[in-house]
C-alpha cells in the first residue's frame, strides 16, 4: 500500500535543513558496536531539536560493506546490522510525526559484484538479458580515454573477471560493476527498487554517481544525453504515482554541466553545487571572496521548482575535482599539509579540523551555508564540532561514531570499545570527552547551539532558500556581501543583507546600497536597528571573521 | 719600536694623554702588508696630525722603528672575528675611548687599507662631529656581499628606515655616544660569554634618534668569510633576534632619508667570474622535496605554491619575485620569534632559499639588468611587504593565505 506524502508543500525542500547521517555512525542500541534505526529512532528528538527537517540517510541496504554501502547486494532491504524494515519503517514513521522528512540513496550507477544480478550475469550467456544488466566488453580498450575516480586504488576502469571471461566496467572500485541502462530491464528493476522505497514512504531519493549512468565510446562516459533520458524517466515515473518527492542528484561537475540534470524542470529537483564547496574555503584561507563570486557568477539559473544543494562537508572526500590544478594544489598545501590527510583527488578531514577548530571561522562558513541560495546540507557531527581520525583507511576518517557524551564509547555504544565499527575519536582537542553533544547541550555558548539557533533564524525568512542572490562588489575583497531577495507576490520583499567578512583581521568596508535608499536595516540574531541607508555608501566595520545578517525593513516614516 | 703607551704591568697607572684631535683609531688584527697599507693611508688622510691607534700587541711589533712618527699606537685586545664586528670589538672600543678621553672612534678592519685616505678622512670628520654612526658605501663585485644584498640591507631599510647599504660594515666611524650605546648593547653577550656576536650599529642608531651617515669608499675586497652555511646562521640569526628585541621601535612606519645622489656603480662581472647557478638550483630542488615538512610550518600556502612552480621552471627563466623574497625573509623572522621549530634548523633551512634568490640574482644580472637597481627593488619590496610582516607579527595565526 502506498504511503502518501508527508511533506504538503511541493517545494519544502527549498525550505528544508538537511543533516546526512550515516545509521551505523549515529547510535547503537543493541551493544554490537554498530549504530541501528532504533538508535537513531531514540535521537530523532535530538534532531528535531537542532531544527533537522529531513534526513538524509547513506546506504543501509544488503551489502558486503566493501565501499561503506555503496556496493549494494539488495535494493530492497535493510542490513541486518542496522536492524530490519520493520525497524527503519519504524523510524519513517517517527520521522515524519515529527514533520521531519527522509532522503535514502538509490545507488543505481552499479552494484556489489555480490549482487544476485552480478551473480547470474558472471554465468548468463554474452547477449543475454540476464549478461547485459552490466556492461561487458571483451577487451579493455573500450572507452579508453575516461578517467578514473579512484585514483588511489584503482588503475583501470575495466576488470577481467575470469567466470565471464570478459572485462566489465566499472567507474568506481573494481568490486562495484557498473549498470547497463542501454538495457531496459535495468530501468525496470530500478524502478521497482525505488517505488518499493516510495510506496513506504520514503520523501526523497539521492541518486549517487548520476554522471556515469550510460557510457559510449568516443566520449568522456559523463553527462551523455541518453544518462538525461535515463532521468527524465525516472522522475516521470516517479511523478506519475508520487507527490511531492524529491530527486537529488549526485554530479560532482562543474555548474554549467550540472545544469542539465536538472532539465527543464523535468529530472532532479536538486543537485549539490560542488564547485561551490573547495572555493568556500579557498576563499577564506585566501581572504579573498572572489573565489566564490567567480563560480557563483558561473552557476547558471536553474528551473523555478528546482535548488542547489549545499554543503560545507560530507561523507566522502572534500573533492578537488571540480577546481583548477593551481587551485587543487594551493587547497593541498592550505588544508592538508600532512600527506594522510589525502585521499583520491581529495582531503578526508572535517569541518572543525579543516579550519584549526576556530570557533569563529567555523561559524562564518555555516553563515555562508545557512544565507546562500540552496538548501544547507548539514554533515552529522559538524553541529558540535567534531573532528577527525585521519590514521583510519580511505574516507573512514570522517566516519567515525557521532560523540553523544564523555562516557565510554561517546555514549554512541555499551559495547566493549574494540568491538565499534571504527574507533571513537579520543585526542585530546576532538576527543568525545571534550566534544560531546551533552557537554553542548549543557552550554549556552556552545556551538551546538549556535547551530540551533542559527537554524532556526533561517527558517523564519523563507527569503534564504527561495530567495534570489546579487552580489555587492566593495572595493575590499576581504568582504563578501549579497543581497537576498524574494518577491512575496503580493507586492511586498524579503529582502535581507549579507556581510561577511573573511579576513581574520577587522575590515571596513563601504557599500553601495543606493537602491534600497530609506530601507532601514535590522540585524536578524538579535533585532538591532543599523543607520538607515541613503544614497551615500553604507559604512560597516566586521570584526575578524563576522557577518552580519540585516534585514532590510521598510521606511517606517519615523523621523531619522 | 714604536713609541708605545702600554698599561704597566705592576698596575701603576700611566697617565693616557688624549688623541690630538680627539679620534681613536681601532685596528683589526692584520697582516704586516695590511697595517702598512692602513697606515700609509691614515698619514696620508691626517698629515698634520697625531693620531692614536690602538691594535693587538702582534700588530704593534710587526711595525720597523720610526716608521710612522705621528702614530701613537696603544695595545687593544685582538678580535677573533675578521669579518664582522663583534660585540667584544665595541666594549674593547667604549673602553679605550674612555680611557683614552677620544671623542669619536675609527674601528678599521684588515683591508681597510684600500678604502682611500679621503674616505677615511670623511669618516673621522663625520663622527667628530656631527654624525653619530658613520659607515662606507663599499664598491663591491656584483657576486660580492650578497647576504648583505639579500637580507641585512632590505630588512634594515624596511624596519629602520635607514638607506645605509651596508649595516654590518666591518670599518665604521663612531662618536663617543654612539661607542656607548654599542658597549651597553654589547655588554649582554659579553656578560655571558658571547662576546663574538655581531651587533647592528644601524638598529641602535636608529632606535636611538642618532645621526647616521655614509660614505662612498673606493674598490675595496671584503674579509673572507665562512662558508655559508656558517655564515648565514651567524648572521641571520643575531639579526632576527635584534629586530625581535626592537620591535616597539619599527611598528611604526619612519620616513626614509632621501635617496644619495651618488651610489657606488658595482664592478662589471668578467667572463671568469660568471656564475655557474646550476649547483645553487639543484640544492633548491632538493630542499624543496626534503625541507617541504619545515617550510610548511614558517612559509603560508601561497608562498609554497610559488615555490613549488619556482622548483619545477628552467634554469634559464627562474626568477624569485621580490616581494615573493621579502615575504619568505619575513616569514622566516616570525618563526624565528616564534620559535615554531628550532632556531637552527629554522635557519638552516633559509640556506637553499637564499641559494634560490641568489640564483635568481644571477639570473637578472646576466639578463643585463643593473644589479644595483635589482638590490634596489628588493629593498622596495620589503617596505612594501612591511604590512604583511606587522600584521603576522602582532597576530601570529599559521591560517593565512
Amino acid at each position: 500500500m502506498k504511503k502518501p506524502a508527508s511533506a504538503t508543500d511541493p517545494l519544502w525542500y527549498k525550505d528544508a535543513i538537511i543533516y546526512e547521517l550515516h545509521v551505523r555512525a549515529f547510535a547503537d542500541s543493541n551493544g554490537d558496536g554498530i549504530g541501528d534505526f532504533p538508535g537513531l529512532l531514540a535521537r530523532l528528538d535530538y534532531l528535531q531539536d537542532l531544527g533537522v527537517t529531513c534526513i538524509w540517510l547513506l546506504p543501509f541496504f544488503p551489502s558486503p560493506l566493501r565501499d561503506d554501502g555503496y556496493d549494494i547486494s539488495n535494493y530492497v532491504d535493510v542490513h541486518p546490522s542496522y536492524g530490519t524494515l520493520n525497524d527503519f519503517k519504524s523510524f519513517l514513521d517517527a520521522a515524519h510525526q515529527r514533520n521531519m522528512q527522509v532522503m535514502i540513496e538509490m545507488v543505481i550507477n552499479h552494484t556489489s559484484d555480490q549482487h544476485p544480478w552480478f551473480k547470474a550475469a558472471r554465468h548468463a550467456l554474452p547477449g543475454s538479458a540476464a549478461r547485459e544488466m552490466y556492461v561487458w566488453s571483451n577487451t579493455d580498450h573500450l572507452y579508453k580515454d575516461v578517467r578514473i575516480i579512484f585514483t588511489d586504488t584503482e588503475k583501470s576502469n575495466w576488470t577481467w573477471d575470469d567466470t565471464a571471461k570478459a572485462y566489465y566496467w566499472h567507474r568506481f572500485f573494481s568490486y562495484q560493476p557498473d549498470l547497463n541502462f542501454d538495457n531496459p530491464l535495468v530501468m525496470e528493476e530500478v524502478l521497482r527498487a525505488m517505488r518499493f522505497w516510495l510506496d513506504m514512504g520514503v520523501d526523497a531519493l539521492r541518486i549517487d554517481a548520476i554522471p556515469y549512468l550510460v557510457e559510449r565510446d568516443g566520449t568522456s562516459c559523463e553527462n551523455l544525453p541518453e544518462t538525461h533520458r535515463v532521468v527524465k524517466t525516472i522522475r516521470a515515473a516517479i511523478d506519475a504515482d508520487y507527490a511531492n518527492r524529491l530527486i537529488l542528484a549526485e554530479a560532482n561537475q562543474w555548474p554549467v554541466d550540472v545544469r542539465p540534470y536538472f532539465g527543464d524542470g523535468d529530472e532532479c529537483q536538486m543537485a549539490f553545487h560542488f564547485p561551490l564547496m573547495p572555493r568556500i574555503y579557498m576563499a577564506l584561507r585566501q581572504e579573498d571572496r572572489l573565489p566564490i563570486t567567480d563560480i557563483m557568477a558561473q552557476t547558471p539559473a536553474i528551473p523555478a521548482n528546482c535548488q542547489w544543494g549545499l554543503f560545507l562537508r560530507n561523507h566522502d572526500e572534500l573533492t578537488l575535482e571540480m577546481v583548477t590544478a593551481d587551485e587543487r594544489d594551493y587547497m593541498y598545501i592550505a588544508y592538508s599539509n600532512d600527506p594522510r590527510m589525502r585521499v583520491n583527488v581529495g582531503i578526508r578531514r572535517r569541518l572543525a579540523p579543516l579550519v584549526d577548530n576556530n570557533r569563529s571561522r567555523i561559524e562564518l562558513l555555516i553563515s555562508l551555508l545557512l544565507s546562500f541560495p540552496g538548501t544547507p546540507i548539514l554533515y552529522y557531527g559538524d553541529e558540535i564540532g567534531m573532528g577527525d581520525n585521519i590514521y583510519l583507511g580511505d574516507r573512514n576518517s570522517v566516519r567515525t561514531p557521532m560523540q553523544w557524551n564523555s562516557d565510554r564509547n561517546a555514549g554512541f555504544s555499551k559495547c566493549d570499545p574494540a568491538r565499534l565499527y571504527l574507533p571513537v575519536v579520543m585526542d585530546p582537542i576532538y576527543g568525545y570527552q571534550a566534544i560531546n553533544v551533552e557537554a553542548q547541550l549543557s552550554d549556552q555558548s556552545s556551538l551546538l547551539h549556535w547551530n540551533r539557533n542559527m537554524i532556526a533564524l533561517r527558517k523564519l525568512f523563507q527569503v534564504f532558500g527561495r530567495g534570489t542572490q546579487q552580489f555587492l562588489n566593495p572595493e575590499n575583497r576581504k568582504i563578501l556581501a549579497y543581497l537576498r531577495d524574494l518577491d512575496r507576490g503580493d507586492g511586498s520583499h524579503e529582502t535581507v543583507l549579507c556581510v561577511a567578512n573573511l579576513s581574520r583581521f577587522a575590515q571596513p568596508v563601504s557599500l553601495d546600497l543606493a537602491d534600497h535608499n530609506g530601507a532601514e536595516p535590522v540585524e536578524m540574531l538579535g533585532y538591532v536597528p543599523f543607520p538607515t541607508i541613503t544614497e551615500a555608501p553604507y559604512v560597516l566595520t566586521l570584526a575578524p571573521y563576522s557577518f552580519l545578517w540585516l534585514e532590510l525593513q521598510p521606511p517606517s516614516g519615523k523621523p531619522a | 719600536m714604536l713609541m708605545a703607551t702600554a698599561d704597566s704591568i705592576l698596575g701603576v697607572p700611566t697617565p693616557c694623554a688624549p688623541p690630538g684631535n680627539g679620534l681613536l683609531i681601532l685596528l683589526a688584527a692584520m697582516t704586516p702588508e695590511q697595517l702598512e697599507r692602513v697606515f700609509a693611508s691614515l698619514t696620508a688622510s691626517f698629515p698634520k696630525e697625531e693620531l692614536l691607534i690602538a691594535a693587538p700587541d702582534a700588530i704593534a711589533d710587526a711595525l720597523p722603528a720610526d716608521s710612522y712618527p705621528s702614530l701613537r699606537i696603544v695595545t687593544a685586545p685582538a678580535s677573533n672575528s675578521a669579518w664582522t664586528l663583534t660585540a667584544a670589538d665595541f666594549v674593547s672600543a667604549y673602553q679605550l675611548a674612555e680611557k683614552h678621553e677620544a671623542r669619536a672612534i675609527l674601528m678599521l678592519g684588515s683591508a681597510s687599507g684600500s678604502l682611500g685616505s679621503s674616505a677615511l678622512r670623511e669618516l673621522a670628520n663625520a663622527v667628530l662631529d656631527p654624525t653619530d654612526l658613520a659607515l662606507p658605501c663599499y664598491e663591491l663585485p656584483p657576486h660580492a656581499g650578497l647576504i648583505n644584498s639579500a637580507i641585512l640591507y632590505p630588512l634594515t631599510r624596511a624596519l629602520f628606515a635607514s638607506r645605509v647599504r651596508f649595516p654590518l660594515a666591518v670599518d665604521l666611524g663612531l662618536s663617543l655616544r654612539m661607542a656607548k650605546r654599542m658597549a651597553d648593547a654589547a655588554q649582554r653577550f659579553t656578560a655571558i660569554n658571547q662576546g663574538q656576536t655581531p651587533l647592528w650599529p644601524v638598529n641602535e642608531a636608529s632606535v636611538a634618534g642618532f645621526a647616521i651617515d655614509q660614505f662612498d669608499v673606493n674598490p675595496s675586497v671584503q674579509p673572507t668569510a665562512p662558508e655559508l652555511n656558517t655564515i648565514l646562521p651567524l648572521l641571520i640569526g643575531p639579526l632576527f633576534s635584534d629586530i625581535k628585541a626592537k620591535a616597539a621601535f619599527w611598528q611604526r612606519f619612519r620616513p626614509l632619508p632621501p635617496a644619495r645622489n651618488t651610489m657606488p656603480m658595482p664592478l662589471a662581472p668578467t667572463a671568469d667570474t660568471a656564475a655557474d647557478i646550476a649547483p645553487m638550483l639543484s640544492a633548491f630542488r632538493l630542499a624543496y622535496t626534503n625541507l617541504h615538512e619545515i617550510w610548511s610550518l614558517v612559509l603560508p600556502p601561497n608562498s609554497l605554491l610559488m615555490l613549488k612552480r619556482l622548483a619545477a621552471t628552467d634554469a634559464a627563466a627562474f626568477r624569485i619575485s621580490d616581494s615573493l623574497w621579502a615575504r619568505i625573509v619575513y616569514d622566516f623572522l616570525l618563526a624565528y620569534r616564534l620559535r615554531t621549530i628550532n632556531r637552527g634548523h629554522l635557519l638552516g633551512a633559509l640556506i637553499p632559499l637564499y641559494l634560490a634568490w641568489v640564483a635568481s640574482h644571477f639570473n637578472i644580472i646576466a639578463s643585463g639588468s643593473d644589479p644595483e637597481g635589482h638590490i634596489e627593488a628588493v629593498a622596495a619590496a620589503f617596505e612594501a611587504e612591511k604590512i604583511y610582516m606587522l600584521s603576522r607579527w602582532r597576530w601570529p595565526d599559521r591560517f593565512n593565505p
